[in-house]
């Protein structure tokens, strides 16, 4: 049996606005159908770019871009058909009610759950003749996550969806991904998540990249960064003797005591530092937002 | 019997699922023929990838620690096994060198090795006991 094809391959992807500095740069990133890919990074390392490329709203100037296998320019509806997008600013036509919204979007679709539709509307105790000019902005993207979510697509990208909003709504629309979305074909419903707000994705994400000022920094499967990744806290009885911490990409001193910040290579590191009789040491291990933040400041 | 899942642990998530079923199912939380949450709605709880819950079941069904009835929901094993006796003994024997091992890097020597696991069979006999009183009450 072949493999399959994945969901989004992203090859040496490069795009630069206007005559300014790229803002993406030999850009790779393969998402396989049923995962969820975490796209990581401050503002302005060209998350958004990224998926503007797929969504045919910037053509790549070098390297290509597939969805489904298939080049969202010259397959442009077919592969819109298939995927659904949750941006940051959620825009509807202001006069239009949360019925009339739901309605017209759903006529977009070749498919529509209306029982789903139902049950979230109900769960996010929606009113639906409510017109979307005075909906919060929660209340804004909790539409824009039923209008995803109804046409069971295979693909939903997700860009910044849960930025400004409280920790509820949050809460709420990571189980909404999780149950009204991923349940009806976990094996084929695939997402990529782009945020800085990493913690409350942590437990969805499987795979995820880092990415900065435009180029891919770390790419790692979760379980294995978060087990590979360990912060080492030291304290030596006297002055820290003069050690190789070379594998060690963060490290942090103050007076007697060390803390240093590895990926992968701990258990040696352990050992080696054991060798000098430290009075305290002990490891953990760290979140991907924890990660993020320590690669994030590696100097270049 | 509520989960409660460590990010800071380095353990993949679907394995802390796994282990603290089975410590619950070890120490009386949970009850033989007991219900447990289904695969989608302690995904929603526990705010998880739904696949990794998944995964942590199909392991524990495949173990022989839960069982799915369709229709029903999911429940604790009453105590058999699938696997046959010594299968059984060849798992247990596994996880039992992995902590000789352990004693010996820790420089635990035999004797008080072996009263730890004496003390720690009688720790989860007890809660087990304490946990079955409670369901008297």
């Amino acid at each position: 049996m072949s493999s399959p094809i994945p969901a989004i391959e992203i090859e040496n992807l490069t795009y630069a606005y206007g005559r300014q500095a790229e803002a993406i740069r030999g850009f790779n990133l393969t998402v396989q159908p049923g995962h969820c890919y975490g796209l990581f990074g401050r503002n302005g390392a060209g998350k958004t770019t990224t998926i503007k490329c797929l969504l045919n709203l910037l053509r790549p100037q070098r390297g290509n871009v597939r969805v489904f296998g298939l080049d969202p320019r010259e397959h442009e509806v077919e592969v819109k058909r298939r995927l659904a997008y949750v941006p940051d600013q959620v825009a509807f036509y202001p006069w239009m009610s949360v019925r009339e919204t739901l309605d017209y979007l759903a006529s977009f679709r070749a498919h529509w759950n209306g029982k789903t539709e139902h049950e979230l509307l109900e769960r996010f105790r929606l009113d639906p003749s409510q017109r979307t000019a005075t909906l919060s902005k929660g209340q804004r993207t909790q539409v824009a996550l039923i209008a995803a979510v109804c046409p069971e697509p295979d693909l939903l990208l997700l860009d910044e969806p849960t930025s400004g909003l409280d920790p509820i709504v949050r809460r709420e629309f990571i189980e909404t991904v999780i149950g009204a979305y991923q349940e009806g074909d976990p094996g084929n419903r695939t997402i990529l998540v782009s945020t800085h707000l990493i913690t409350e994705f942590e437990g969805l994400i499987d795979e995820f990249t880092i990415m900065d000022r435009g180029h891919a920094v770390v790419a790692l499967n979760a379980d294995q960064a978060r087990e590979r990744y360990q912060k080492i806290r030291v304290r030596f009885a006297q002055s820290a003797p003069e050690l190789d911490l070379s594998t060690a990409f963060h490290v942090r001193r103050a007076g007697r005591d060390l803390e240093l910040i590895v990926n992968g290579g701990g258990p040696e590191l352990i050992d080696r530092l054991q060798k000098h009789s430290p009075e305290a040491l002990s490891t953990e291990a760290l979140t991907l937002e924890e990660i993020f933040v320590a690669e994030s400041r590696r100097p270049e | 019997m509520l989960l409660q899942l460590n990010y800071k642990s380095g353990k993949p998530v679907y394995l802390q699922v796994v282990d603290q079923i089975k410590t619950a199912a070890a120490s009386g939380a949970l009850k033989p023929g007991e219900a447990l949450p289904c695969i989608r709605p302690l995904a929603e709880e526990l705010r998880v990838n739904r696949n990794t819950i998944a995964k942590a079941y199909s392991e524990l069904e495949s173990m022989g620690v839960i069982e799915t009835l369709p229709g029903k929901g999911c429940f604790l094993k009453e105590n058999h096994s699938p696997f046959r006796k010594e299968v059984r003994r060849k798992m247990l024997i596994q996880e039992i060198d992995q902590a000789v091992v352990q004693a010996h890097h820790l420089q635990v020597p035999r004797d008080e090795f072996l009263q730890l696991i004496h003390d720690r069979i009688a720790v989860f006999d007890q809660k087990r006991r304490a946990s079955e009183n409670n369901g008297e009450d």
